[in-house]
């Protein structure tokens, strides 16, 4: 216990001051944004389970099979299931085409259903949320049925044989994005009562939805079952994860865990650095030390002994303390930011607890124990010799561990391999370019120095003849800024792409459907309510009818929807904002011009076609596949050219297949668009359904609700995370400042003892660690643009771009942040009597 | 005891080789005091280095109580001072975040003493300082510095007390008491002591004198006056 009373010893003492602080905020920092990471994941992941109102479903053309029910009983899997269809609803003369959604009492599985007692509200102290369906007997609906059958809450509708009590308003339902409301109004009802309403008939068009989810505490068995239940779908089922039910908020989320995943991965290096430049000052610190006890004949063997359980001691306690204060911190910024995140989110479980405990204990072995590990073999004769220091161990063993350090603990962290070699060259690149680019830009310092005045040229010289300890200091610097740099840009980069899905007037009504003769009264409906659409798109409908000359078979009309009804057929010439060539190569305009004489040998004109590419693969289609469409009876064919990714963040109208201007134009045409639709002008949407009963509203405004809300969640998720990891580059250069300050403080203290002014010495120091600052933030801004490329390419999918400010920014900040912190840190020399400052050193 | 035979030390610059101690001969009884004299550069610490194993001759040997350390490997040479040697150094080497006592108590500590904080406040007691036990370094002035380093030195009860220039950094008042301190304590533990010092007045306590000049042995003298 020798080694653990030496240690609190130092400590009291005030030696450890740095590396302990630096070793707790390091495993604060990466514990808090772990555990914040990790419930605002647990809380993205349960938020997308809710749009399937469940884990996991499976869609159907029949009933659910008993046999897989008796099964999830046994695995603990919690399930519901779930009927939807069109059918009339009546209400005296007053009928409905509405779309119904039969429910077992157990559903929704995940998330909630609003509900209300007030029709077209959203005020939220008026909405109550459930977690479970109308009882038998009653329907709940959507506001705008009650207009339409002109009946009040509480009265009773015909559906089919039987009549139902209207008892609440439906304000939202979790799993709504997985069954747009085409037809019309939503009808929430009992699955019990489906048999007395006898309106399933043998080949009613209907869709089973089985919803699963796993039990408490019972992930593994539900794993189990769903191994179990894959193997037992047939091409009647198909099976839907979270990701798959709602496609545009999918890639949002996707970003926002990697964004989360990146600023906790640069926590890590950021508290690593940290802890390399304090282990280094502790390290440097202990030299007379260790002398000293070899003077007294303690073992180089011992020595090692001391300093190694030091160590473990240090790394347990800075560990556990560093656990308390970043689980307390986590809170303290769940706290702050408790208005904008969902109110209950998920505990964490032990993996951020053992991050940060893995980060303290790894940190310490990667930095800590290699700037101590030369202690031991340092020569006794330092107490009669100043000159007799022993070198430490060599910078490229110790630049070769630590690196070693941190990529473990960003692999393991991220489990990311390009995140993670994103940042370590980022860093790397950081690092080489300080120290070839540093020692050039401080020669230059030094001789253009000469020719101004008596500070700076001091200054400039005074960082000259440190160069080793002003690169390492660079280094240190320059690196946290890069990151933090990284950070903001690729924040920014995400908030712009999300800034449409934040808007407050996205578009949330689809109106499809619209034939040309109703065109102009819709659009004079539309523009009686003031309101802007996205502009109308023109589209045909038709059916395929074969594939490479075969026709369309039974197997595969039912293996896919596309096969057996009829497709939205549009036309352009410039490639749709959004879409991207993902196979194949988009017409040109000739190609387009040509279109006539793009003739097969039977004189049949053959149109080119780009398709999007999931449905391409969905359908078994690949470029230079012949596909036959029937368009009101008469038939053309088209050669698939290209396959399209398509964006789904913008909510304008997308189409999965496209055929170039000039084919289709003379077919009977309809028009689509889309607009947003403000709740208090909802009613709209059933006077268009009124007046022109054939048009299809597609209504997204609950779903594109719920996508603000989560984008809004995860923006400020976020900016919480930014804040944090700004905070822990500041802990760095905090520590960077450090390094070099009792050599630095015992000069000033001189120069104060010879007469100098407070404004010589200040300005001394302002300029070194400002033209320090200034220098590092100028390579940060080189090792951030190059980053910020890599994650821009491969892990964002974003477009490449320059950022100029950074180029001006970087040093500025660096010049401002590191000047004022060391300024700060030197005051004491112009306060205190030299000799003061001398003695405490 | 100590035996130095033939001790040589040359140090290769860029200059060439320098040689800084050149065939030393040297024979000090137990419990017998001596100063080593000579002006700045003659060898005189490279030579309390060598004769207390933190360094090694370039040739010739060197014995402590009959052990031949230049024959032993580093380790060796630990286990002989942590047995037989002490030092007080002219920078007095105190740890600056531990108290006079913690200071005291450490090298006992290291070593294993179950009694350490005892023997420590026994120690700083005789050397007058049992009110100050619980100050930092930087709340005592230079001479109560160097008074905590001998309590160090003597606490751990050596038979070889090494002093390098012990009142260097001293006034002259502050440094004669903590001469004193040292004689006394020397003579009542009967250590035997090899001091390194400029002053000639502090070289004349002891019972022999060594007179180093360019590395090099200038003369020996038997000191007529005693220890007081």
């Amino acid at each position: 216990m020798l080694s653990l009373r030496m240690l609190l010893r130092n400590w009291r003492g005030g030696e450890l001051g740095l590396i302990l602080w630096a070793l707790v905020l390091a495993v604060a920092v990466v514990t808090s944004v772990s555990l914040l990471a990790e419930r605002i994941e647990r809380a993205l992941s349960n938020e997308s389970s809710s749009f399937l109102a469940s884990d996991l479903v499976v869609q159907s053309s029949k009933v659910t099979n008993a046999a897989w029910l008796l099964e999830a009983q046994s695995k603990k899997v919690s399930t519901a299931q779930m009927l939807s269809f069109s059918s009339m609803v009546f209400n005296d003369e007053d009928m409905h085409l509405a779309s119904i959604k039969a429910v077992e009492p157990s559903y929704p599985l995940r998330g909630f259903i609003k509900r209300s007692t007030t029709p077209f509200t959203s005020d939220e102290s008026l909405i109550e949320e459930v977690d479970y369906g109308p009882p038998q007997g009653e329907v709940w609906v959507d506001a705008r049925l009650l207009p339409l059958l002109n009946i009040d809450l509480g009265d009773q509708i015909e559906l089919g044989d039987t009549s139902l009590k209207v008892s609440q308003i439906l304000v939202e339902e979790p799993d709504s994005g997985g069954s747009y409301s085409f037809f019309g109004a939503r009808v929430l009802m009992n699955y019990a009562d489906i048999p007395s309403a006898g309106i399933i008939q043998p080949g009613s068009r209907v869709t089973y939805r089985y919803l699963m989810a796993a039990g408490v505490d019972a992930k593994k068995e539900f794993s189990e079952y769903v191994a179990w239940l894959k193997p037992q779908l047939d091409v009647h089922d198909r099976l839907i994860t979270p990701d798959q039910a709602q496609a545009s908020i999918a890639d949002t989320m996707d970003k926002g865990r990697r964004f989360l995943l990146l600023a906790g991965s640069i926590g890590v290096v950021l508290a690593g650095i940290a802890l390399a430049l304090a282990s280094h000052y502790f390290a440097s610190g202990q030299t007379k030390q260790v002398a000293l006890f070899k003077s007294w004949g303690i073992s180089a063997h011992r020595v090692r002994n001391i300093y190694f359980q030091q160590s473990i001691w240090m790394g347990l306690g800075g560990s556990l303390v560093g656990l308390v204060i970043g689980f307390l911190f986590h809170l303290l910024l769940l706290f702050i930011v408790s208005d904008w995140l969902p109110i209950a989110l998920p505990a964490a479980g032990p993996r951020s607890w053992i991050t940060g405990l893995a980060t303290g204990l790894i940190c310490l072995a990667g930095f800590t124990l290699p700037a101590l590990w030369h202690l031991p073999a340092q020569s006794p004769l330092v107490v009669l010799r100043q000159d007799a220091v022993l070198k430490p161990l060599s910078s490229a063993v110790r630049v070769i561990l630590g690196v070693g350090a941190i990529a473990g603990l960003l692999l393991w962290y991220s489990n990311n391999l390009y995140l993670s070699l994103a940042i370590l060259s980022g860093f790397g690149v950081t690092a080489l370019a300080s120290i070839l680019a540093g020692l050039l830009l401080l020669r230059l310092g030094k001789q253009y120095g000469q020719r101004l005045g008596s500070i700076w040229r001091l200054a400039l010289a005074n960082l000259w003849r440190r160069k080793a300890q002003s690169l390492i200091q660079m280094v240190g610097f320059s690196g946290a800024i890069a990151l933090l740099m990284i950070m903001v840009v690729v924040r920014t980069s995400l908030i712009d792409e999300w800034r449409f899905q934040l808007a407050e007037d996205a578009p949330n009504h689809f109106l499809v459907n619209v034939a040309s003769y109703e065109l102009d009264g819709v659009k004079q409906l539309v523009n009686g309510q003031e309101l802007d659409t996205a502009g109308w798109y023109s589209m045909v409908r038709g059916r395929m009818t074969a594939i490479n000359g075969k026709l369309i078979t039974e197997v595969q009309k039912d293996s896919h929807e596309s096969f057996r009804r009829e497709l939205n057929l549009s036309w352009t010439e410039e490639l749709p904002e959004g879409n991207k060539v993902t196979q194949g190569e988009w017409w040109d305009s000739s190609a387009v011009t040509n279109l006539a004489t793009t003739d097969d040998p039977e004189g049949q004109v053959v149109a080119p076609l780009s398709i999007e590419d999931e449905l391409a693969g969905e359908l078994g289609l690949t470029i230079g596949d012949r596909v036959t469409f029937s368009l009101g009876g008469l038939s053309f064919e088209a050669q698939v050219t290209s396959a399209r990714s398509l964006n789904w963040d913008n909510m304008t109208p997308n189409f999965y297949f496209l055929f170039p201007e000039g084919l289709l134009e003379d077919y009977p045409r309809t028009s689509m668009t889309s607009l947003y639709i403000p709740p208090q002008k909802k009613l709209l949407v059933n006077d268009l359904l009124r007046n022109y009963p054939t048009v299809q509203v597609i209504e997204l405004d609950k779903i594109i609700e719920r996508i603000r809300t989560i984008v809004a969640q995860i923006t400020r998720g976020l900016e919480v995370m930014t804040l944090l990891i700004l905070g822990c580059g500041v802990l760095v250069m905090f520590a960077a400042v450090s390094l070099s300050m009792t050599e630095r403080l015992q000069e000033s203290a001189i120069l104060r003892t010879l007469g100098s002014s407070r404004r010589l010495i200040l300005g001394i120091q302002l300029i070194e660690f400002s033209v320090l600052g200034a220098m590092a933030g100028l390579l940060a801004s080189a090792g951030a643009e190059f980053s910020v490329a890599m994650l821009q390419r491969f892990m964002f999918d974003l477009p490449f771009s320059l950022h100029s400010w950074l180029w001006y920014t970087g040093p500025s900040i660096g010049g401002i942040l590191v000047g004022s912190l060391g300024v700060a840190y030197s005051r004491k020399v112009v306060v205190q009597p030299p000799l003061e400052v001398l003695r405490n050193l | 005891m100590i035996e130095v035979r033939n001790v040589s030390k040359q140090v290769v610059t860029t200059e060439g080789t320098l040689r800084i101690l050149d065939q030393i001969n040297l024979s000090v009884a137990d419990g017998e005091t001596i100063a080593i004299v000579g002006p700045s550069g003659s060898g005189k610490s490279t030579l309390l280095g060598i004769l207390a194993g933190l360094d090694l001759p370039s040739s010739g040997t060197v014995s402590l109580n009959n052990k031949d350390i230049t024959a032993m490997d580093e380790e060796g040479r630990a286990a002989v001072r942590a047995k037989d040697v002490g030092f007080v150094f002219q920078s007095f080497h105190l740890l600056p975040g531990l108290t006079a006592l913690e200071n005291v108590a450490l090298p006992l500590e290291l070593n294993g003493d179950v009694k350490a904080l005892e023997t420590a406040r026994y120690y700083l007691e005789r050397v007058g300082l049992n009110h100050r036990t619980t100050h930092y370094p930087r709340q005592l002035s230079g001479g109560e510095q160097q008074r905590v380093a001998v309590a160090r030195a003597f606490a751990c009860r050596p038979t070889i007390l090494f002093a390098d220039e012990p009142t260097g950094n001293l006034d002259t008042g502050t440094g004669q008491i903590i001469n004193d301190l040292l004689f006394d304590l020397n003579r009542e533990e009967g250590t035997t002591l090899v001091l390194v010092t400029h002053e000639m007045n502090l070289a004349s306590r002891c019972n022999r004198t060594l007179q180093l000049h360019a590395g090099r042995e200038a003369s020996t003298e038997n000191n007529s006056e005693m220890v007081r």
